[in-house]
C-alpha cells in the first residue's frame, strides 16, 4: 500500500467486518485525538481520516493504515479506540510507528500473492466519496466505452475473456450479445447482488467499498446492450451495501451521471436498488426477476431465457456484482491487459471469501490459476491452531469439497469442476480435522432444504429426504445402503430439478461421499464419528494418551462430573454426565472422544 | 413450422409449440401432472422430463421447452423412467393414501401415474402430511394433505379467473398452497381450482360421496343460465345430475365455468319441481292429467281469442326449436301478441343495433376478445352477468396486455384487473360517458367516418357532450374520457362489451345506439378481430331474437300486454318459462295484470310466484332434460342434450306447445330437434346454413366469426336522466345468480342466500349501518327491508340491490329506471 500524500492520511476499514469490530469507535477516536492534540497544527499538514471499504484481512479488523507525507503506509491491525492516542502520539507526532501494534509480516504475506484489481480502490478510497472515485480512474471506462460502437463494446468484453463471476462462468460478452440481439426498445439490466451462499461476502465488500465502480460497470453494459433501466437486486441483509450504493446512485443522479443523457454521453440509463426479502433462491435469475416483479420468488422455466423474455416480459441481461466491477477495469486498461491475466480458460482475477478453520479469514483476490494451496496456506496463513487440514468447500452449498490431495487444483472454472467442486461465487469454507464431513454435508443440505422455493418436487421433497438420511447417519442411526441411496437420489435430483438450486444442492453430499466415503462408513457401521464432531456419537471419555492434564475440562463442566487432580488424567463420571459437550468443546487437545 | 424427431417419428409442428404439445398432437403421450393446456408453462412437477439429443447431460421438461428445428427427442428410456419413478416416490412419501375414500379415486393423475410406473414400494420414508382440512365454505373442500403442489389452482385463479385466492406460502418442504392469511377459502366460488386439481386436494363438496367417477354418465350440454353458452358436462348417476364434470375439450369456455355453471345445477333435481299439470278449481290448484289441462288451456285461449285476445310471454331459456313452435302456436291461436324477457331490455339489439348497423346480434365471437388490445366494458356488471366472458377479458388483459376500460357507475371485478381504467360515473349515466367518448373521437379527428351515415346529425346531437360537460354531469374526469377515446381509436383490435337483461331495462336502446356509434366511429363494427358484443342475460336470449319471439306488426309487446291485461283488455296470458312477478320491473303492474287477466296459463319447472296465480300450470322440463339448440351471445348455435329424464309427468316445452297446438286444431308437433331445426332455416335464413347434425363440439356460428354490418348509420345521441337525491338505488345482477332460477339452486344459495342492499363504507358510516343490519329503503312509494352488505365497491350515495330474489320486492321499487331516488334508514 505504498501511497504518499501531502496530508497525513488515516485509512480505516469501515466495511461490515470493520464496523463489526468497532471501526466507528476508532474513527471517532482518531478525530477526537487529532482535535485534542491539535495534530494538524503541530505537524503542519492536514489530517484526513478516510472511511474505506474492506481491506481483506477481516480476521484482524480493525485495520488502520497510517500514511505520513512522503512515507509508505504503515498498517496496524486489531486497532481499538484505546490504542488511538498511542498511535497519534508516537507515530504521527513522534514519527515512530508503535511497535507490536503494527501488523506483523503475515500482512505482507497476505498481500504477496494477491493481485488486487477489483479491490484496488476498496480499502484505499473513501467509499462514499465520488471525488475519490474520480481521482482513481472513476468513470474513465464508460467515457472510453461510448467512443466505441455498442457492438464493439461487446466485442471488447468478449475479447477480454471475462466470464460471469456469479458462479456459472458464462462468457459475459456472449451473454450481452444475446440480449442485444433480441428485438425490442425496452430492455432491462440487472445486477445480481443477492449473495446468499453461506461464507461468501465478496459482492458485499465490493458494493460497500467501491459502489461507483459497480455503477460504472452497469453503465457500460447498459450502453452496449441498449438497456434503459437497471436494477441492483441486493439482499436486505446487506444494509451498509444498500446504504452506500443508494448514496452513490443519488449522487450520480445529482451530478447528471445517471438519468437522461448520462454525463452528456448521449445515452439514458436509470437505476434503482431492489432489496430482497431474504430468500436464497432469489439469487437464481428467474426467481430474482419474479421477486422484482413483486411475485413470490420462485424459479421459472428456461427457455425462454431472460435475454429473450425476462423482467416484465422484456429482454433482460443479468450479471453479478463482481462481473460488473470487472467490466469497468477492462475499459480502464483494455481487453488485452485483462486477457493477459489468468489461465487459458479463466481470465482476470477472482475474489474468494475464506471462512472456517483458516488463520486469516477474509477476502482475497488472486489471479486465476493460483492454486488452492497457495490461497489457503500462503495467502491466508494455513489452518487455525495449526491443526490438520481436511477439506475446503468451494462454491458454497452448490459446490463441492476438495480434500488435501486435490489442493493443487488451480482456481479456474474448469479445473475446479474437474476436481469435483466449482468456482461458484467464490466462497471457500476451510475445514480441519475436527470437522466431520457427513456433518458438513448435512449442514449444507439443511440450508438448501430450507431455502428451496418448494416449486419442483425433487428439490422440495428429495432434499428433505436426503437431509433426513444424513441426520440419521450423524445420529448413529445410519442404515446399510444409506450411502448408495444418497448417491442414487442425488443424481436423480440433480437431473430433474427445475433450477440451479436443486440441480446443485446434492453436490456437497456427492463430493463428500466421493472423497470421504470412509467417514460415512464409520458413522454407519461403527457408529463412530472419526472427527468427533457428531455429538450424538461422542462417548464422553478421556483419551489418556492425548490428555495433557491441563485441568480445563472440570472447570467448564456445569454438573461437576469431571474429576481431576493436578498432574493426573481427567475422568468423566458418565452417571452424572448430561452430554452437554462443554468439555469436548473446551479441550484444546482433542482428548475427549 | 418446425421439424423435429420424437421417438424416431419425424414430425412438423408450429414453431411456438412445446415438446409436450408436439408429441401429444402426434399421438405420443408424455405423462404430466402440473401441465394444463390453458395455463402458462410452469414446469414444477418434473414428470414430463424427456431426453433431447441437443441438450445432453440433463433431462428436459417437455411441457415448458419450445421445439427447435432438428431437435431429436426421446420420451421414454430407462433413465427417464427411473427419474419419473423417483419423483413419484418422493410425492408418495408424504401424500396421504386415501384412495378408497377420496372422491378423486379413479380419475386421479397421481393414482394413474403410480399405477403406470408401478411404484409398488417406496425406497424412502417420511411422515405423512397432517394438515387441517378447509371445510369452511359449503362448496369447495381443501384437503392439503393430498396436494402435490402443481400450482394449477393458484395459476387458474390468477391467470384465468383473475381473483387470486391462492398463493404458495412457506419455503422448502413446508411450502403449501394457502389463501390469504391461511384462512378458510372465501372467493367467488367458480370452482375453477377444483376442475384443475389433478388429485383430491380440491373437491366439490356437494359431490362428496355421491358417486365414483367411473359410475357417472357424462352428457355434454350447454349451461342453462346466461348467454355465454358454456359447455357443461353433466355427471349423471341414477337419473340424477350429481355434478358438473370438467371438460376443456369442447365448447367455447375451455372448461371454464362460473359458480352457476359449476355449482348451480341442483335445481334440476329439486323436490319442488312441478311433476303434474295443475288446474285451478275452487280457487285451488289441483293436479289433473295432461289431457284435461291442455283442454282447459285450449278452451281458455279460444274463448279469449274471440274476445280481447291472447298474449304470450316467453322466457329466454327455451330452445330454438321450442321457440319456433311457440311462434307457430301463436299463429294457430291467431295472435300477434308475442314477446319475451319483459319486452324492453333487449331493444338495444332489436332496435338499437338494427337501426345503426342493420343487424340484431354481436359482431364478433368470444375467442377474438382474448386478442383485443383494448376492451371497453360497459358496466362492471358485465362480469357478473357473463363471468366466463369476463375471464376471457381477464386473459386479454393479463396475457396480452390489453387495456381494459370500464364505463360504470360502480366498481367491481373488472375495475380491479391490472391497468384497468374505470370511468366512474354517477348512477345510470353510462350513456353520457359513451356519448362523451364519441364526441372526443369526432372532435379530435380520430373518428373513422368513411361510409358512415349520420355524422353531421350525430355531431349536432353531441354538442352537449364535450368532455367537460360530460365530466360535469357524470363526474368522470374529462382527461380520462379523452385518453380512453384515444386508446379505443388507436387499438388494432378492440372489443366493446354490453350486457342486457331484465334489471337493465332503462335506456336499453339508447345505450346500444351509443355503443354502436362508438363501434362505427372507431371502426370496430365489422372489423376482423374486433367486435361489439351485446350479450343477453339468458341462455337463449339471442335465439329468441333470431327466431323473432317479438310482437307482430299489429301485436302488443310484453309491457303493452301487461298494461292491457291490467285494464281488463286482454283475455288470456300464456307465460312460458318466465316469472314476471318475481323478475319483471314494476311488480305492481305485473300483479295487477295477472289479477285482472281472466285466464292465466303458466308453463314452468317450478310453481313460481307467477305460476301460483295461474289458472292452469303446465309442468315443463329443464335444460338438462331436453334436446335442441341454444344460440349464445356471440351467435354460436350449440347442442343441448338431455342427461336425465323429466320428473313425473313433466314434458318439454316443445312437446307441450305441440300438443297444445293440436288441441287448438293446429298441426304442429315436436318431431324432434333435427327436423324442427331444419324448419327454422326456412324462416330464419341465417340458420339455414347448417344441418342440426353438423353442429359439432364447437357449435356453429351463424354469420361468421365477424358479422359485417349491412348498415352503417350513426344514431342520434340521447342523454340519460340525471337522477337527483342523496341516495340513489340501482339494480342489476350479482355474480352468483342468474335470473330467478338460480335462487332454487343450492350452490349459488350457499353463497348468496337472500336479497341484500349493498352500500359503500362511507354511506354505511354516515348512516351507522353495519354489514348484516336490516335497512329500510323507501322510494317510488314503496318501502323495502333488506339486509345490508357493506363494502367499498359503491361510490357515495349509490346503493345496489340485485333483482334475483322476487320476495324481496326489489322489482316493486324498480320500474325500469336507470336509477331510483331512495331514502335509507336503519
Amino acid at each position: 500500500m505504498a501511497e504518499t500524500a501531502e496530508n497525513v492520511q488515516v485509512l480505516i476499514c469501515t466495511g461490515t467486518g470493520g464496523l463489526a469490530s468497532g471501526a466507528q469507535g476508532v474513527v471517532e477516536a482518531f478525530e477526537a485525538e487529532f482535535e485534542r492534540q491539535g495534530v494538524a497544527a503541530k505537524i503542519g499538514s492536514h489530517c484526513d481520516v478516510k472511511k474505506t471499504g474492506c481491506r481483506g484481512l477481516c480476521a484482524n479488523d480493525v485495520l488502520v493504515d497510517v500514511i505520513l507525507p512522503g512515507q509508505d503506509a504503515v498498517t496496524y491491525d486489531f486497532v481499538t479506540p484505546e490504542l488511538v492516542p498511542q498511535i497519534v502520539e508516537q507515530h504521527m507526532l513522534g514519527n515512530e510507528p508503535v511497535p507490536k501494534k503494527v501488523a506483523g509480516p503475515y500482512y505482507d504475506k497476505f498481500l504477496e500473492k494477491q493481485q488486487r484489481i477489483i479491490f484496488s480502490r476498496c480499502g484505499i478510497i473513501d467509499a462514499e466519496s465520488m471525488d475519490d472515485f474520480l481521482a482513481n480512474q472513476g468513470f474513465t471506462g464508460i467515457k472510453k466505452a461510448v467512443t466505441m460502437k455498442p457492438e464493439d463494446v461487446i466485442e471488447e468484453v468478449k475479447r477480454s475473456g471475462l466470464r460471469g463471476r456469479g458462479g456459472g462462468g458464462f462468457p459475459t460478452g456472449v451473454k450481452w450479445s444475446f440480449c442485444k440481439a433480441t428485438p425490442g426498445d425496452k430492455k432491462y439490466l440487472i445486477c445480481n447482488a443477492d449473495e446468499g451462499d453461506p461464507g461468501a461476502f465478496m459482492d458485499r465488500s465490493v458494493l460497500e467499498g467501491d459502489p461507483y465502480g459497480v455503477i460504472e460497470g452497469m453503465m457500460i453494459a447498459a450502453y452496449a446492450i441498449g438497456c434503459g433501466f437497471g436494477y441492483v437486486y441486493c439482499r436486505a441483509e446487506y444494509p451498509l451495501a444498500i446504504k452506500r450504493l443508494q448514496m452513490a446512485i443519488d449522487t450520480c443522479y445529482e451530478k447528471g451521471i445517471l438519468g437522461k443523457d448520462c454525463m452528456g454521453l448521449g445515452f439514458d440509463f436509470d437505476m434503482r436498488i431492489k432489496a430482497g426479502a431474504g430468500a436464497f433462491v432469489c439469487g437464481e435469475e428467474t426467481a430474482l426477476m419474479a421477486s422484482i416483479e413483486g411475485e413470490r420468488g420462485m424459479s421459472r422455466p428456461r427457455p425462454p431465457f431472460p435475454a429473450v423474455r425476462g423482467l416484465w416480459t422484456y429482454p433482460t441481461n443479468i450479471n453479478n456484482v463482481e462481473t460488473f466491477a470487472n467490466v469497468a477495469y477492462i475499459f480502464y486498461h483494455g481487453a488485452d491487459w485483462f486477457n493477459s491475466i489468468g489461465t487459458e480458460g479463466t481470465k482476470g482475477t477472482k475474489i474468494f471469501a475464506l471462512t472456517g478453520k483458516v488463520k486469516h479469514t477474509g477476502l482475497v483476490e488472486v489471479p486465476a490459476g493460483t492454486t488452492m494451496k497457495e490461497v489457503i496456506y500462503d495467502v491466508c496463513g494455513g489452518i487455525h491452531n495449526n491443526r490438520k487440514f481436511k477439506a475446503v468447500q468451494a462454491g458454497g452449498p452448490s459446490g463441492g469439497c476438495l480434500p488435501a490431495e486435490a489442493l493443487d487444483a488451480e482456481v479456474d472454472y474448469d479445473s475446479l469442476i474437474k476436481a469435483g467442486a466449482m468456482m461458484g461465487s467464490g466462497g471457500l469454507v476451510v475445514m480441519d480435522e475436527t470437522t466431520c464431513m457427513v456433518d458438513i454435508a448435512r449442514f449444507f443440505l439443511n440450508f438448501t432444504r430450507v431455502e428451496s422455493c418448494g416449486k419442483c418436487i425433487p428439490c422440495r421433497i428429495g432434499l428433505k429426504i436426503m437431509l433426513e438420511i444424513l441426520e440419521r447417519i450423524t445420529e448413529g442411526e445410519g442404515q446399510e445402503g444409506d450411502i448408495e441411496m444418497l448417491e442414487d437420489m442425488a443424481i436423480d435430483i440433480k437431473k430433474s430439478s427445475l433450477c440451479g438450486l436443486g440441480q446443485t444442492a446434492p453436490n456437497p453430499v456427492l463430493s463428500t461421499i466421493r472423497y470421504f466415503r470412509n467417514e460415512y462408513e464409520a458413522h454407519i457401521h461403527e457408529k463412530e464419528c472419526p472427527s468427533h464432531a457428531c455429538k450424538p456419537l461422542l462417548h464422553y471419555r478421556v483419551i489418556e494418551e492425548k490428555c495433557k492434564k491441563c485441568g480445563l475440562c472440570p472447570k467448564v463442566c456445569p454438573v461437576d462430573c469431571i474429576s481431576w487432580e493436578k498432574g493426573k488424567v481427567a475422568y468423566i463420571d458418565r452417571d452424572k454426565c448430561t452430554e452437554c459437550t462443554s468439555c469436548y468443546d473446551a479441550c484444546r487437545f482433542m482428548a475427549i472422544e | 413450422m418446425v421439424n423435429l424427431t420424437i421417438d424416431g417419428k419425424q414430425i412438423t409442428v408450429p414453431k411456438n409449440a412445446t415438446i409436450y404439445e408436439a408429441a401429444k398432437e402426434n399421438g405420443i403421450d408424455i405423462p404430466v401432472l402440473c401441465y394444463a393446456k390453458k395455463l402458462l408453462p410452469y414446469g414444477a412437477c418434473r414428470i414430463c422430463l424427456v431426453e433431447v439429443e441437443q441438450m445432453k447431460g440433463r433431462l428436459i421438461p417437455s411441457c415448458t421447452t419450445p421445439v427447435t428445428e432438428g431437435m431429436v427427442v426421446t420420451t421414454n428410456s430407462e433413465e427417464i423412467t427411473k427419474v419419473r419413478k423417483t419423483v413419484l416416490e418422493f410425492l408418495l412419501v408424504n401424500h396421504v393414501i386415501e384412495c378408497p375414500i377420496c372422491d378423486k379415486g379413479g380419475e386421479c393423475d397421481l393414482q394413474d401415474l403410480t399405477y403406470e410406473y408401478e411404484v409398488v414400494t417406496n425406497r424412502f420414508e417420511g411422515e405423512k402430511f397432517d394438515l387441517p382440512t378447509d371445510e369452511v365454505n359449503p362448496l369447495i373442500e381443501r384437503n392439503m394433505n393430498r396436494c402435490v403442489l402443481c400450482g394449477k389452482c393458484v395459476r387458474v385463479c390468477d391467470e384465468i379467473v383473475g381473483y387470486g385466492s391462492y398463493s404458495f406460502i412457506n419455503r422448502g418442504f413446508e411450502t403449501k398452497i394457502a389463501t390469504a392469511f391461511d384462512r378458510g377459502l372465501h372467493c367467488e366460488f367458480c370452482g375453477q381450482c377444483v376442475s384443475m386439481c389433478p388429485v383430491g386436494a380440491l373437491l366439490p363438496r356437494p359431490f362428496k360421496f355421491k358417486a365414483r367417477p367411473w359410475q357417472l354418465k357424462e352428457v355434454d350440454s350447454v349451461c342453462g343460465y346466461c348467454g355465454n353458452g358454456c359447455t357443461v358436462t353433466l355427471g349423471v348417476l341414477n337419473n340424477k345430475v350429481e355434478t358438473i364434470r370438467f371438460n376443456d375439450k369442447i365448447g367455447v369456455n375451455d372448461g371454464n365455468l362460473c359458480i352457476r355453471g359449476r355449482f348451480g345445477y341442483s335445481y334440476v333435481n329439486s323436490d319442488e319441481r312441478l311433476a303434474k299439470p295443475l288446474v285451478r278449481k275452487d280457487d285451488r290448484l289441483v293436479e289433473v292429467d295432461w289431457d284435461e289441462a291442455l283442454q282447459a288451456v285450449a278452451d281458455g285461449f279460444r274463448a279469449a281469442q274471440e274476445g280481447t285476445g291472447v298474449g304470450i310471454l316467453s322466457g329466454g331459456r327455451l330452445t330454438n326449436e321450442e321457440l319456433f313452435l311457440l311462434k307457430n302456436l301463436a299463429k294457430t291461436i291467431g295472435t300477434e301478441n308475442l314477446d319475451h324477457s319483459g319486452g324492453e331490455c333487449y331493444k338495444g339489439v332489436t332496435e338499437g343495433l338494427l337501426e345503426t348497423l342493420g343487424i340484431q346480434a354481436s359482431t364478433g365471437t368470444f375467442p377474438q376478445i382474448e386478442q383485443a388490445n383494448v376492451v371497453l366494458a360497459i358496466r362492471n356488471d358485465f362480469y357478473d352477468t357473463h363471468p366466463v366472458v369476463g375471464m376471457v377479458i381477464n386473459q386479454a388483459v393479463r396475457r396480452n396486455n390489453a387495456q381494459l376500460l370500464v364505463v360504470a357507475d360502480k366498481r367491481g371485478k373488472l375495475s380491479k384487473l391490472p391497468r384497468a381504467k374505470t370511468l366512474l360515473s354517477g348512477p345510470g349515466l353510462e350513456l353520457d360517458v359513451l356519448n362523451g367518448l364519441c364526441q372526443v373521437l369526432l372532435d379530435e379527428g380520430l373518428a373513422k367516418t368513411e361510409d358512415v351515415a349520420g355524422v353531421e346529425q350525430l355531431k349536432q346531437s353531441l354538442a352537449e357532450f364535450t368532455p367537460d360537460q360530460v365530466a360535469a354531469r357524470t363526474g368522470v374526469a374529462a382527461d380520462g374520457l379523452r385518453e380512453a377515446a384515444r386508446q379505443l381509436a388507436g387499438a388494432e383490435n378492440a372489443a366493446i362489451m354490453l350486457a342486457y337483461g331484465l334489471p337493465y331495462t332503462g335506456l336499453s336502446k339508447e345505450l346500444a345506439v351509443a355503443a354502436a356509434n362508438l363501434a362505427l366511429l372507431t371502426g370496430i363494427a365489422g372489423r376482423e378481430g374486433s367486435g361489439l358484443y351485446l350479450c343477453g342475460e339468458k341462455a337463449n336470449s339471442q335465439g329468441a331474437i333470431d327466431l323473432g319471439i317479438l310482437p307482430g306488426d299489429k301485436g302488443m309487446g310484453a309491457q303493452a300486454m301487461l298494461e292491457a291485461a291490467g285494464q281488463g283488455k286482454l283475455g288470456a296470458l300464456y307465460v312460458v318459462g318466465e316469472d314476471p312477478v318475481a323478475a319483471y320491473p314494476d311488480r305492481d303492474k305485473v300483479e295487477k295484470a295477472l289479477e285482472q287477466v281472466p285466464f292465466l296459463v303458466v308453463q314452468d319447472i317450478f310453481l313460481s310466484s307467477t305460476a301460483a296465480k295461474a289458472d292452469v300450470v303446465l309442468p315443463a322440463a329443464s335444460f338438462a332434460e331436453k334436446e335442441g339448440t341454444f344460440t349464445n351471445a356471440e351467435r354460436r348455435i350449440q347442442r343441448v342434450r338431455a342427461g336425465i329424464p323429466k320428473p313425473g309427468q313433466a314434458r318439454t316445452d316443445g312437446e307441450i306447445i305441440g300438443q297444445l297446438d293440436n288441441k287448438l286444431g293446429g298441426s304442429l308437433a315436436f318431431t324432434g330437434p333435427a327436423a324442427i331445426f331444419a324448419e327454422i332455416g326456412k324462416d330464419t335464413p341465417a340458420y339455414a346454413a347448417f344441418d342440426y347434425d353438423q353442429i359439432g363440439p364447437q357449435g356453429m356460428v351463424w354469420g361468421g366469426e365477424t358479422l359485417a354490418p349491412p348498415t352503417r348509420k350513426l344514431g342520434a345521441a340521447a342523454a340519460a336522466p340525471l337522477v337527483e337525491g342523496d341516495y340513489r338505488l340501482v339494480t342489476g345482477s350479482t355474480l352468483y345468480h342468474s335470473g330467478t332460477t338460480s335462487t332454487r339452486a343450492k350452490g349459488p344459495l350457499a353463497v348468496v342466500p337472500e336479497a341484500f342492499v349493498e352500500l359503500g363504507r362511507e354511506d354505511a358510516g354516515d348512516l351507522d349501518i353495519k354489514d348484516g343490519d336490516m335497512v329500510k329503503i323507501s322510494g317510488n312509494g314503496v318501502e323495502l327491508k333488506l339486509k345490508a352488505k357493506v363494502d367499498n365497491r359503491l361510490p357515495k350515495g349509490v346503493l345496489f340491490a340485485p333483482y334475483h330474489f322476487g320476495e324481496s320486492g326489489v322489482n316493486r321499487l324498480y320500474k325500469g329506471e336507470t336509477a331510483i331516488p331512495v331514502s335509507v334508514s336503519k
